[in-house]
């Protein structure tokens, strides 16, 4: 069991495996454990470091610098510009996550199938067959009593009121103790981010974690993935450290997130007409309500309520949202004397969000210094279902006793009453008058059975190459309308299993 | 440039009657901090706010000056209407300044006792290192 946290310059470090796994998120720490279950021998590499929970920083600015991918800068450009939600660190998004778990909807597939060629039935089944075993595994269950807090147990009770469907989610979290903290790292250690589970996992089979070391690119000989190599990069200074290069015996996994995959096989030389297209994400924003009540946001689990009522029409989920108090900070508008004052409501303010089910495509290329560069826009048929999902959390506030919201877009008054939603339903659909975020991210290595739309056929294996698999978000080839954590694990797992049964047929 | 940044920043948050504003609350440390930590886009970032905030009282209180020549009742009205100004790189020049006005401000135990809020334990910044 080894554990290699970068080195500083100095000989190069050389590795070899039957499996090189680039990133240890949900999709990569699921294919490295099924892999290392099978008896094969894994080497997962990770561009960040890896922190426990007791590493974990509790501020937001420590949050900021120690978990998230370059300080949280990268941001799509197009229209608007929105901030993409990622980390760079041992268990990948799953450490800053709310862990929520949601199955794969039956539509998905059928989609998949029409639009990709990838056959319902045994995909639907072998997914469902892992979610099952992930749920048990990883100990899904909703929020208990005392760790709900009211920015949950309201929503519930506005849902109720006006007669939609909306329940505490099943996360993966254990015991949860309501800390609010999920987007930091649970210092609590209940959040079952996959550093703290499946990456171990693999250590105790007999694998290889390498931290610090982001991937320059992947090795090829002819049509094959051999290995990949980088130089090491010191977490704190940033400096460069050895070079090192894992080579591959059987295959080399990409799973380094919708981002950075699609960027890093491009620097790689592999060549697609659809790589780094199709990127899609589950944009989203916020909308406080002001109660008379002290609510104490941050008190409870970060997300513990949700809604799938509206997934269909107009398209978007609705969530609960606990930030901490230095980002409510940012985020409540105005300026001088006036923002400082707003502060003041901080204790009275419950957060929702949604996630809109965009149809909105984009792409990812890859940028300066191997930054993935992500252009995207919403169109104005996604913009109307953000929109409409802000007036639906804004309807809900209402139900639950909110006095006004804070609808945070730009020429809207700062707070709304109830008498006041039409203007919400009419703010103009330009997205540079709202405060997005893009989270959920799909594509730039999509899947399917056609090479001239898809990177990878349905088992992940790029089309073309022998050797060379993708088993992230990258892949998925639609917006799935529900959290993905669930899908891609699964999806990950499938793949490590096909992996496995090529190895003992002989098939590379 | 810090104290570019730290001008804008203060101005932005200013201390209330019943808060204090980043002035207050170690800002200077914390911009020292921020700049040996931060990668050089975010840091870019922030420095561009703070230029963006200094240059532009004309197009928000129609004075020609940069804001440092401004008087307290004129910067106070610059910075909540850059901060909402019509043009979208104007006012979104300010997200960032405002986020890190907000980290320095909301992780202050000052701050936090204020808002019933328990105080932060230092950030470890530690990580696995074998």
């Amino acid at each position: 069991m080894t554990h290699l946290a970068g080195q500083p310059r100095g000989p190069e470090v050389v590795l070899d495996a039957d499996y090189v796994v680039v990133g240890s998120g949900a999709g990569g720490a699921n294919i490295a454990v099924t892999l290392a279950r099978g008896g094969a021998s894994v080497v997962i590499v990770e561009a960040g470091p890896w922190r426990d929970p007791h590493d974990y920083p509790s501020s937001a600015y420590g949050g900021m610098r120690d978990l998230f991918d370059e300080w949280g800068s990268t941001f799509t450009r197009g229209r608007a510009i929105w901030p993409i939600v990622q980390a760079r660190v041992v268990g990948g998004t799953t450490v800053i996550n709310s862990a929520i778990c949601v199955r794969t909807p039956g539509d998905v597939f059928a989609r998949w199938e029409r639009e990709r060629g990838i056959p319902i039935q045994p995909m639907a089944d072998a997914v469902a067959r892992h979610q099952d075993a992930l749920e048990a595994e990883l100990c899904v269950e909703v929020a208990p009593p005392g760790a709900v807090g009211r920015n949950n147990a309201l929503p519930l009770q506005g849902a109720s009121i006006l007669g939609y469907e909306s329940a505490l989610c099943r996360r993966y979290v254990k015991a949860c103790v309501g800390s609010g903290q999920c987007l930091s790292g649970c210092v609590a250690a209940r959040k079952q981010s996959m550093n703290v589970n499946f990456v171990p996992e693999v250590l105790r089979r007999g694998g290889t974690v390498v931290s610090n070391a982001p991937v320059k690119r992947v090795l090829t000989e002819g049509t094959r993935a051999t290995g990949v190599t980088g130089w090491f990069k010191h977490p704190e200074s940033r400096k460069w450290g050895a070079k090192f290069t894992v080579r591959a015996r059987r295959a080399v996994v990409v799973a380094a997130s919708a981002t950075h995959s699609p960027a890093l096989l491009q620097r790689s030389g592999i060549r697609s007409p659809a790589l780094g297209a199709d990127f899609r994400a589950h944009p989203g924003t916020a909308v406080f309500g002001c109660y008379d009540d002290v609510v104490d946001l941050n008190t409870g689990a970060t997300q513990g309520w949700a809604s799938m009522a509206f997934r269909d029409d107009p398209g978007v989920k609705l969530e609960s949202l606990a930030i901490p108090a230095e980002l409510v900070a940012g985020r409540l508008s105005g300026g001088g004397a006036q923002w400082m004052e707003r502060l003041r409501d901080y204790r009275h303010l419950a957060l929702w969000v949604h996630a809109t089910r965009a149809e909105s495509t984009g792409t990812v290329t890859n940028g300066w210094g191997d930054r993935p560069v992500v252009r995207y826009t919403l169109d104005t048929a996604d913009m109307a279902r953000f929109r409409a999902g802000m007036v639906l959390i804004a309807r809900t506030h209402f139900a639950a006793g909110a006095k006004a919201v804070l609808p945070g877009i730009h020429g809207l008054p700062y707070r709304l009453g109830p008498d006041e939603l039409c203007r919400m339903e009419n703010a103009p659909l330009d997205p540079r008058l709202y405060v997005g975020i893009l989270s959920h991210l799909f594509g730039g290595c999509t899947m399917g059975t056609n090479p001239a739309n898809s990177v990878c056929d349905p088992w992940g294996r790029v089309h073309g190459w022998s050797g060379l698999v993708v088993a992230d978000a990258s892949t998925i080839p639609s917006n799935l309308g529900v959290n993905p954590q669930h899908t891609i694990m699964a999806l990950a797992r499938i793949w490590g299993e096909r992996l496995l049964d090529a190895r003992s047929s002989g098939i590379a | 440039m810090i104290w570019l940044v730290r001008h804008a920043i203060c101005a932005l948050l200013p201390s209330s009657d019943h808060f204090p504003g980043p002035a207050e609350l170690g800002i200077d440390a914390f911009l020292v901090q921020l700049r040996r930590e931060s990668n050089g886009l975010f840091w870019f970032g922030v420095v561009a706010g703070g230029v963006v905030f200094a240059v532009s009282p004309l197009i928000t209180v129609g004075l020609p000056v940069p804001s440092f020549f401004l008087s307290a009742a004129a910067l106070d009205r610059h910075a909540s209407r850059i901060a909402s100004h019509r043009f979208y790189l104007v006012r979104q020049s300010m997200v960032l300044l405002k986020m890190v006005a907000g980290f320095c401000w909301g992780a202050h135990p000052r701050v936090r006792e204020k808002l019933a809020l328990a105080p932060y334990p230092p950030d470890p910044g530690t990580w696995r290192a074998s």
